[in-house]
């Protein structure tokens, strides 16, 4: 079930009924859990019994490493645990890559092999509550906290429906404590959650698909090169497609939970406002990176072991967190280029600090220099610049394959410049409004929220910008399309 | 802001959606339009779900827009007592949903495949293949979620007219808007807002505008002209066309394989573009070759004066006054060509002109 549909419409309608009858709080939490299967049921019944098994298995996991003192039945246990989850995720996922570079191996060696091509179907939201789970297990472990003794409140954890598809990654110490006391939506948490949906809907909606999924969609999907404009159009089309249709979900899944008195983590925090990729990476999917962060960039040695290790770890990160998102060499390249760009970043920042006039220099140059370099000016370029390096990033992630991406990237730089115009000028008009507008809004929201706002303006122009959205919401029309991120 | 404050921000919304979408629908229906559905991925696959047990009297219709609009379901259900099931598609070769059909192996019914030669004959990854592909692909995906959807969408279709992505959308507005695009590119021209609407049964139907109003007529006479329909260009020949017929060849003989039946249908065109089809598409290379290579039976208008009497009032489809008469001719001249049974009592039902 996608939340731009009727169906959820229903569906949460029906919920928050039940939610707010006066059952007993386990008979809401069951409600909760029946409701959130059926939520997954409704793709493809027969992957319930995936989320079932990891459910259960991580469930007895947990308490067998927490019950056991001896090292070596812990790791045992744990190992269980993760081959279960990364065997789930790797057969459905990455099968039909791995056997495909299999072949290409073998007969770039010179063995003629040709292989049967798998008839996988790839479960929906399961690179998602993989990590969820995974994260759980591996912080029993680590004695992070006690396993959870209600399978109840562990099953709901793993299958809660708003993150369960497409995130926000939950933490176990993010929602499990808060299925341990009688929660219901206050009047204004409801209405707050409602405008979220609202604006998640708007930007999934209006924006995502309304306005910039047909130009992206219709360049990638050519099969000969175009003009420099029009490739830059796309890709500029597809960076905020992309924001809003996942950044929109997330906002859509904080919004819906919070109807129902539960609050979720933070995912988006005006991305194309990044200074850096680092910044960049605080500010996009942060559920994705914190938990690469620590389940994986720690664990490798951090940036602890030395400087060389540290840039290798760092590669090794962003390349998996590629893989991630899809099985194909494009996601590799995606996150490898990401990757490299905070190498950059970070040697750039050590040659810095390294070559930090004295304070006392400092003060002269600053007292000499007229005009005072203009700090906010200078930001802004290089959040320009960022944005600039991202977009070249998601040709990448966008491109069917690696030479539509070269291809894309030959066009956006001139090296191909006699393609024909394909994008009409309302089309190039709302990429550009789109485009401006974005950049414009993530800039002066760079440290703000959407809750300060809301409460500053009056009553009556929230009342009316929020109309306007649903406004254009039901004039879009373009229900039940599916999220990009389900697909990951 | 007050908690006071959050719920009347709120209760503003509401109130200001709710005159908004009242006023909206007010305004459209006192412009007179025809209630029509969103002939989308989830309709197509809705009736694509209906092919099983098909007979020559329910038969399965593939094809562009002319046997969309020219095929009366009305009238097909009362002289046979069966609704045929309508799966062409608009502006597209009905090659990928022939198939699509020829490789489902349930499928052992009767198969009515409408042929405008200008898409029928057209390339492999040609727009008019990838856009039939884009509803094939949809409909194994077709998700339970994506059903019920639909089933609440039909309900609130029937009773709203402003819910018409095709003519009342956003997008739809926005692209009729005079704003001239760079030159060199092509743009997809808009057909007339009031030219016609989709009933549930994915019939389509000229509006009462579009036939009261010359201007209207021109209007849809126009793209036609823009598409190209009056152009002198040969088709594709050689071992293009060859493959084609060939690749249609393997599944009209899947089908039948399976007990199933196929017959070609070659809708009626009036001049100018009857003229310029005929140059680009003479009738001996292509649906002659067509039909003698695939060994299939065939229904050219051109061959029955029952159905070539009329004049297609934008060159390419039927006034909806004699989609009737001519659906009745159709299932007549279609048992006497085949000898299958399509009517309940034979002779009857032919409406009054």
């Amino acid at each position: 079930m996608v939340f731009n549909s009727y169906t959820f419409v229903l569906f949460f309608v029906l919920l928050l009924v039940l939610h707010n009858l006066p059952f007993s709080w386990k008979t809401k939490k069951i409600n909760l859990l029946l409701a959130s299967y059926l939520f997954y049921a409704l793709w493809n019944p027969p992957f319930i019994l995936l989320l079932w098994l990891s459910t259960v298995v991580d469930y007895l996991m947990a308490r067998k490493i927490a019950e056991s003192e001896d090292k070596l039945r812990r790791k045992l246990w744990l190992a269980i645990s993760l081959i279960l989850n990364l065997g789930m995720l790797s057969y459905f996922k990455y099968g039909g890559f791995l056997l495909e570079n299999f072949t290409a191996m073998l007969n770039g060696m010179g063995i003629a092999y040709q292989a049967a091509k798998p008839d996988i179907v790839l479960p929906v939201g399961i690179s998602f509550y993989t990590f969820v789970t995974l994260s759980y297990t591996i912080d029993v472990y680590r004695r992070k906290f006690a396993p959870e003794p209600s399978f109840l409140n562990f099953a709901l954890f793993v299958t809660y429906f708003p993150h369960l598809v497409a995130g926000p990654i939950v933490r176990p110490e993010d929602l499990i404590p808060q299925f341990k006391t009688p929660r219901k939506a206050t009047s204004e948490q409801m209405v707050w959650g409602l405008f979220l949906l609202t604006l998640g809907l708007f930007l999934k909606v209006v924006i995502a698909d309304g306005w910039m999924s047909e130009p992206a969609n219709f360049i990638f999907g050519l099969p000969f090169p175009v003009n420099p404009l029009d490739a830059w159009s796309a890709v500029l089309a597809f960076s905020a497609q992309i924001f809003c249709d996942f950044g929109g979900y997330s906002t859509c899944a904080i919004g819906v939970s919070l109807c129902l008195g539960f609050t979720l983590p933070e995912n988006f925090r005006y991305p194309y406002a990044a200074i850096g990729f680092s910044d960049f990476w605080r500010r996009w999917h942060i559920t994705l990176s914190t938990w690469l962060r620590d389940y994986l960039y720690i664990p490798l040695g951090g940036n602890k072991s030395g400087s060389f290790r540290t840039y290798v770890n760092l590669m090794i990160t962003m390349l998996l967190g590629g893989l991630w998102h899809g099985a194909s060499w494009n996601f590799v390249i995606w996150g490898g280029l990401h990757g490299i760009f905070l190498c950059v970043e970070r040697l750039f920042r050590g040659w810095k600090k390294k070559s930090k006039p004295m304070v006392a220099e400092e003060i002269i140059i600053q007292a000499t220099l007229i005009p005072v370099r203009n700090k906010n000016l200078g930001n802004f370029l290089l959040a320009l610049l960022t944005f600039l390096l991202v977009n070249i990033t998601w040709v990448f992630f966008r491109a069917p394959d690696f030479s539509q991406a070269m291809k894309m990237l030959l066009c956006m730089f001139g090296v191909i410049s006699q393609g024909p115009k394909m994008l009409s000028t309302p089309d190039m008009l709302k990429i550009a409004l789109v485009t401006i507008g974005l950049l414009g809004f993530h800039w002066s929201m760079r440290d703000k929220s959407v809750k300060g706002l809301f409460m500053r303006l009056p009553w009556w122009f929230s009342g009316t910008a929020w109309a306007m959205m649903l406004i254009l919401i039901i004039l879009t029309q373009k229900s039940t399309s599916s999220f990009i991120y389900f697909q990951f | 802001m007050k908690t006071s404050d959050y719920l009347k921000a709120g209760w503003l919304a509401f109130a200001l959606v709710l005159a908004f979408v009242i006023g909206w629908e007010l305004y459209w229906r006192s412009q007179g339009f025809e209630l029509s559905y969103n002939d989308d991925e989830s309709l197509w696959a809705f009736t694509r779900k209906r092919i099983y047990n098909t007979t020559p009297a329910r038969p399965v219709i593939i094809g562009s827009s002319r046997v969309k609009f020219d095929i009366d379901q009305t009238q097909w259900e009362q002289q046979t007592g069966q609704t045929p099931v309508q799966l062409a598609l608009v502006g597209t070769s009905p090659r990928p949903v022939l198939t699509d059909l020829a490789n489902d192996p349930d499928f052992k019914g009767t198969l009515l495949v409408g042929v405008v030669e200008g898409l029928f004959f057209s390339g492999d990854g040609s727009p008019m293949e990838i856009e039939a592909k884009k509803r094939i692909d949809v409909y194994p995906k077709w998700s339970l979620s994506q059903q019920a959807s639909f089933y609440l969408n039909q309900h609130l279709e029937s009773n709203l007219l402003f819910l018409d992505e095709e003519r009342f959308s956003l997008n739809s507005l926005l692209k009729r808007l005079p704003i001239e695009s760079r030159a060199g590119v092509f743009v997809f021209p808009n057909f007339p807002i009031r030219m016609g609407y989709t009933k549930p049964n994915r019939q389509t139907i000229f509006s009462k505008a579009f036939v009261a109003d010359t201007a209207v007529q021109h209007g849809v006479q126009y793209v036609w002209s823009y598409l190209g329909m009056l152009s002198n260009k040969k088709g594709v020949g050689g071992d293009t066309l060859s493959g084609i017929i060939q690749s249609v060849k393997v599944n009209v003989d899947k089908i039948r394989a399976r007990g199933g039946n196929v017959l070609f249908l070659k809708m009626p065109v009036s001049d100018p573009a009857l003229a310029a089809e005929q140059v680009s598409f003479p009738r001996k290379e292509y649906w002659d070759r067509l039909l003698s290579e695939t060994g299939s039976q065939g229904i050219h208008f051109a061959d029955y004066p029952e159905l070539s009497k009329y004049v297609c009032p934008d060159w390419s489809h039927l006034a909806p006054a004699d989609t009737k008469p001519f659906t009745a001719d159709l299932i007549r001249i279609i048992e006497e060509k085949t000898h299958w049974t399509l009517q309940k009592s034979p002779t009857s039902n032919h409406p009054k002109q």
